[in-house]
């Protein structure tokens, strides 16, 4: 059919970078990163739970935007669709089941938040340092070629299969979770 | 592949000013036809219930819109007092801009006819770049509307929660639960249209729906012919759901919620509430129109190129935005629990046993599935072993809803002062007995 | 990548848009607010109560289902596009992979977690009510009392054809 024909046209359109558009897309990404750092640290310390799943939003939206940026567009919409889309609101849900108050919480405090902010940095570090372990200096081909949808469905269902398959028992587990939160007893 | 050619392979300053220039052309032609749709549907409806409708604002009361937007401009803007500012005043953008954004992805005209891929091309002053009909093509296309319809739901959440009212925050958690169950079935019917298109992105969609025949127009290849009825009919309705018209409203049912998540808005912040709802309904239908109508393409009846395109894509258009104006002044408002009903118990599954069947049947068709030596052998064994999984699966789902429900009725049963035959089928028969008694 | 330009100039001008028109408003709107004026909506009277503290937990399950559908759905779309090139095997996954989602979704629906409002049942309200007393015995049809014989003929001609139709109703509104 005209689907495979189309496979074959998308694997091979390599998109290659001059240095200016490299400088355009590295800038919009420190942007979009100082934007989710900023956004991420106000999570944190924000009072009210509202805002600070808001907060998380914006952190999430960070993350889609960098997919694009990195051209994994379908990760991108995943994200948005996924994350944004269901998570928060199952978040906001959650909140506005167990209390909807509206402003801020003046005692939404965490007693122990310095060891929380231990754990962060140390986190931080461990997963910076592994990172950079890695992949160090490596630059992305400058010839990235995007990641199409086509290509995806070829490696969930290839390399990824078990993994796959494995996701739909981890889906009902959670939604057994779910039902023994809201049982009616 | 996909997209605008003029963005394939570099951008330089020029395809930089025709982007914008496509985003401004964009930004104008969605508020005109939000502004004509408003204008519309209050004509039409005024005519189907024996009114005129407006009719003093220019000729035929077409500024009637304009001069309601003037008129909001100039009323006072409150912010209640008990309202979170910060997102009372964020809200009505998150509304807007998603559904702005949301366009960009429709195909509005171009010339489809004797195998053009709908793009044109400047002329030479203006660089000869070639460009298609529509703000952006991207490659994930249609995956960018869902996308955008799952932010269009945080301008409903923080309208509700900002507002520090009751009736908005009740409009609002109600108006999540119904967009995201319709989402689901909405996300559901697309497969359909993926799977018989092999694309996401919406020019290839449109593409895969024109024939080499005369002018390129042959509607058995427009997908509401080609995935089989089923899909368009759950994405209609699900796009209805989605955009809280009627019948599916009880986001801002008066009766109970007073004006719904937008109660404490006021001026121009309303207006964007307002201009949102309408400019996603005529968004939705250009979408509705590109997944399963062929888009702009049609016969070139009359030597005009690309907009020729955009006289079908409109053509079309008025169709489906009269299709929604008839079910508001037609359907009553449903339920909550019959609207829940509806979306999780009928259309999930219808939509999903259809895709899995189509699934099938194109591997049976392009000879990957093959039981024995005929394709159309093949095809009713396919056939065959669908229906008998879509009939296990809905015997399940039968099962699962009358143990819910008998679970319920224990339930009940025990706070009820009653006999102590007050099962179903005792029911059933006294109430037969005495249908019988009264005659 | 370029090809979403358009879309954030488009995003740009769409808030700019609405940012300016806010600003206007400002600009020629008066501003006279009152205690009464800012306060919640309530058709009229003073808000005795607060908004709702919590909201059913139903809603709660919805969304968890909604994830479960979405991820479902998010794996349905590349199967979708590339099905014709991953043949059987893809299709057997996927066959397999919205088996286990359904189930889910049955073991969830089969919990009540769709069932909402009050049940919908017909049931008498208490045993002391006597069995004959239903709806056809005990709500008199205005109009129709003592006249049960003329609308069984009015139901009989309407069945035989128009002949009586036209003086029926005549009746019927003199006896009223």
């Amino acid at each position: 059919m005209m689907s495979s024909a189309l496979l074959a046209i998308q694997s091979t359109n390599p998109i290659a970078l001059t240095p200016n558009e490299l400088w355009v897309i590295n800038t919009f990404f420190y942007v979009i990163a100082a934007v989710g750092i900023v956004a991420a640290l106000k999570m944190v310390t924000t009072k009210n739970v509202v805002h600070a799943a808001l907060y998380l939003l914006v952190v999430l939206t960070v993350v889609a935007a960098t997919y694009i940026v990195l051209g994994a567009e379908f990760a991108a919409a995943t994200q948005v669709m996924v994350y944004i889309g269901a998570v928060m609101v199952l978040l906001l849900f959650g909140v506005m089941l167990t209390r909807a108050k509206i402003g801020d919480d003046g005692d939404l405090d965490y007693d122990s938040k310095w060891i929380g902010g231990l754990s962060a940095v140390s986190m931080f570090a461990v997963m910076g340092y592994s990172l950079w372990e890695a992949f160090g200096t490596d630059e992305l081909p400058a010839d990235m070629a995007v990641q199409r949808t086509g290509q995806v469905a070829n490696s969930i269902f290839s390399q990824y299969i078990v993994p796959f398959e494995a996701l739909s028992m981890l889906l009902l587990a959670a939604l057994i979770g779910a039902v023994v939160v809201a049982r009616r007893d | 592949m996909g997209g605008h050619p003029f963005l394939a392979d570099g951008v330089d300053f020029g395809d930089v000013i025709l982007a914008v220039v496509l985003a401004l052309v964009a930004l104008v032609l969605t508020l005109v036809m939000t502004m004509l749709m408003v204008w519309f549907e209050r004509k039409v409806v005024g005519r189907l219930q024996n009114r005129i409708g407006p009719n003093v604002a220019g000729p035929f009361g077409l500024l009637q819109t304009m001069a309601d937007g003037m008129k909001l401009l100039f009323k006072e803007d409150l912010i209640p007092a008990k309202a979170d500012k910060v997102l009372f005043v964020l809200a009505p953008f998150l509304a807007v801009v998603p559904a702005f954004l949301t366009f960009t992805v429709v195909p509005i005209a171009g010339d489809f006819s004797n195998g053009g891929s709908g793009s044109s091309t400047l002329p030479g002053f203006l660089g000869s770049r070639e460009f298609l009909w529509q703000v952006a093509d991207v490659p994930i296309g249609i995956l960018f509307f869902l996308a955008m319809s799952s932010l269009a739901v945080y301008g409903i959440v923080l309208a509700g929660y900002g507002s520090g009212s009751k009736y908005p925050l009740i409009s609002s958690v109600r108006a999540t639960a119904q967009a995201i169950s319709y989402e689901a079935a909405l996300g559901l019917s697309l497969a359909a249209v993926f799977l018989v298109s092999g694309a996401l992105s919406t020019n290839q969609i449109v593409l895969n729906q024109v024939a080499e025949g005369y002018g390129g127009f042959n509607f058995t290849r427009w997908n509401v012919v080609t995935t089989g009825l089923i899909p368009f009919i759950v994405f209609l309705i699900a796009a209805t759901a989605e955009l809280n018209r009627p019948p599916f409203d009880l986001v801002e049912a008066e009766q109970e919620l007073v004006g719904g998540f937008h109660t404490e808005y006021s001026s121009f912040r309303f207006a964007l509430f307002f201009l949102a709802e309408f400019m996603n309904t005529v968004t939705m239908g250009g979408i509705i129109v590109t997944l399963f109508f062929g888009g702009p393409s049609g016969p070139q009846l009359l030597p005009l190129g690309a907009f020729m395109g955009f006289i079908w894509f409109f053509l079309k258009l008025m169709v489906f935005l009269f299709i929604f104006v008839w079910f508001r002044a037609t359907l009553p408002r449903v339920r909550y629990d019959q609207l829940m009903d509806l979306g999780w118990k009928v259309l999930i599954p219808i939509s999903l046993a259809w895709l899995l069947m189509l699934g099938g049947l194109q591997l049976v068709r392009s000879g990957d599935l093959s039981f024995v030596d005929s394709t159309s052998a093949d095809l009713v064994i396919v056939i065959a072993l669908g229906l008998a999984i879509g009939l296990l699966g809905y015997a399940m789902l039968n099962a699962a809803i009358r143990t819910s429900r008998s679970e319920r009725l224990a339930e009940e049963g025990l706070k009820l002062i009653a006999p102590k035959s007050q099962d179903s089928e005792s029911l059933a028969g006294h109430q037969t007995g005495t249908t019988q008694g009264g005659h | 990548m370029a090809q979403y330009l358009p879309v954030l100039a488009l995003l740009l001008l769409g808030s700019g848009f609405a940012a300016i028109n806010l600003v206007v408003s400002k600009l020629v709107s008066p501003s006279r607010p009152t205690e009464e004026k800012l306060a919640p909506y309530e058709c009229g009277i003073v808000p005795g109560r607060e908004p709702p503290h919590r909201f059913p937990v139903r809603f709660y399950l919805i969304a968890m289902l909604f994830i479960i559908f979405d991820i479902e759905i998010v794996f349905l779309y590349p199967w979708a596009v590339a099905n014709a090139g991953l043949g059987r095997f893809g299709l057997v996954a996927i066959l397999i992979f919205s088996a286990l989602v359904f189930e889910s979704f049955i073991y969830l629906i089969s919990k009540g977690a769709l069932d909402w409002g009050t049940l919908q049942v017909n049931r008498r309200l208490s045993p002391m009510v006597n069995e004959d007393r239903t709806v056809e015995s005990t709500v008199r049809k205005v109009g129709l009392v003592g006249r049960f014989e003329e609308v069984e003929s009015l139901k009989d001609a309407l069945i035989d054809g128009n002949a009586a139709t036209d003086s029926v109703p005549e009746q019927d509104g003199a006896a009223a």
